[in-house]
């Protein structure tokens, strides 16, 4: 059996990257126009963590800038852009799932984003996207994820603070061998089966995160796929049979990094592979 | 807020959870009415029992019941109320003593964990 840290699958997902223009709000910058900054980041990445050198291009744009690290903030057509979430859903969420709601074709590559220094919107977003916070935000998700797996958060806690580290680290540095070295052990559950696979599912149109309870296994003992665990928490939108197949198309699919899975694909398999470095598998839906 | 957690032992014993409706037998529902259910705001209650370590005081009424469809935040929110703790003063909250979720999640999804 293939380790994950020798599967091309995880390693394509871990080297996903979006580019991104990055534009200052023009009402913040005393009616001068600043160059964008355009910027490849890893789907994987959290914008805290290229907070600082976006803050820097801008600085260097402009004489007697001062922002605080934790004052920044960025949105999307409006719509300020969660920090703690990885890049990559962030993505999926504001623009591919809102595209496919309004039947829009062109993908807005690279994508433009919005950055503000002021009026940080404490109401819609965590306050203080610091690095440390954001390295705290993703730790407690691993902690969540072993939690959902285990019934406890002993194999995170048994790990070595710099072991620990080693997944932050590795996040950071973008290395791949870092953080899978020390992450495989968990997304694998030492070789033993999970009580449940940490999932989250969005709907469109900023409907409450689903997190349901999945076991990996079916009543049978069978493992279950995308499918499964998609009819349980939104059984309307995935049929588990399909009746008329040749006659109607499906009314929805599922994104994660991007990509439209075959919703036949192993749950478990899926868990261990496409997660992102959260250990937690996002699947995003989208209407057809 | 309309959030805010009540005592248990001032409100009626609390109410199941609703139960997801057996398998629908009709035609599904159209996808605009699957979202609009889901952003529908379930108004059931969960109940939440704070236990004090550290540093934090001990508390005489320490179960609540608290709206599921509530985010984390407003856990948060209640607890710094009940203990008159200011802005400044600093409090961490754990699930299960185990990890500390994002003011952003579902309450009913942890209650659910």
């Amino acid at each position: 059996m293939h380790t994950t840290s020798e599967n091309p699958v995880a390693r394509v997902i871990w080297e996903g990257s979006i580019p991104i223009q990055f534009i200052w709000d023009p009402t913040e910058t005393q009616g001068r126009i600043l160059e964008p900054y355009f910027v490849e980041v890893p789907r994987c990445s959290y914008l805290s963590l290229i907070t600082n050198q976006i803050r820097r291009d801008f600085a260097a744009k402009r004489l007697g800038f001062t922002s605080d690290e934790g004052e920044m903030w960025f949105d999307y057509q409006g719509i300020p852009l969660k920090w703690h979430y990885p890049i990559g859903l962030l993505f999926d969420i504001h623009v591919l799932q809102a595209t496919s709601m309004n039947k829009e074709t062109e993908l807005p590559l690279p994508w433009r984003v919005t950055v503000h220094s002021q009026n940080f919107p404490g109401e819609k977003l965590i306050k203080n996207p610091t690095l440390k916070s954001c390295q705290d935000y993703f730790m407690s998700m691993i902690k969540e994820a072993d939690y959902i797996r285990n019934g406890s958060t002993k194999k995170v806690m048994n790990m070595s603070k710099s072991d620990q580290t080693q997944l932050w680290e590795g996040l950071w540095s973008k290395s791949y061998d870092q953080f899978w070295g020390m992450n495989q052990r968990l997304v694998s559950n030492d070789g033993t089966m999970a009580r449940n696979l940490p999932v989250r599912i969005y709907l469109p149109e900023n409907c409450p995160v689903i997190q349901d309870l999945v076991s990996p296994l079916d009543e049978h003992g069978q493992p279950r796929t995308l499918r499964h665990i998609l009819h349980a928490a939104v059984p309307d939108l995935f049929p588990l049979v399909v009746v008329d197949a040749g006659l109607s198309s499906p009314v929805a699919s599922v994104l994660i990094h991007g990509v439209r899975p075959s919703l036949e694909t192993d749950a478990i398999w899926a868990a261990q592979t496409m997660a992102y470095p959260d250990n937690f598998l996002h699947l995003v839906v989208v209407l057809e | 807020m309309s959030s805010s957690g009540t005592p248990l032992s001032e409100s009626p014993p609390p109410t199941a959870i609703a139960q997801d409706p057996t398998e629908p037998t009709g035609p599904p529902a159209s996808p605009s009415t699957v979202i609009a259910n889901h952003k529908r705001k379930d108004t059931s209650k969960v109940i939440v029992r704070f236990r004090a370590i550290g540093n934090a005081p001990i508390m005489k009424q320490n179960v609540f019941k608290i709206t599921a469809s509530n985010k984390f935040m407003a856990v948060i929110q209640f607890l710094r109320k009940e203990l008159n703790y200011q802005h400044s003063d600093p409090l961490f909250l754990y699930v299960n003593s185990a990890f500390s979720p994002a003011p952003d999640e579902i309450v009913n999804n942890l209650y659910k964990d």
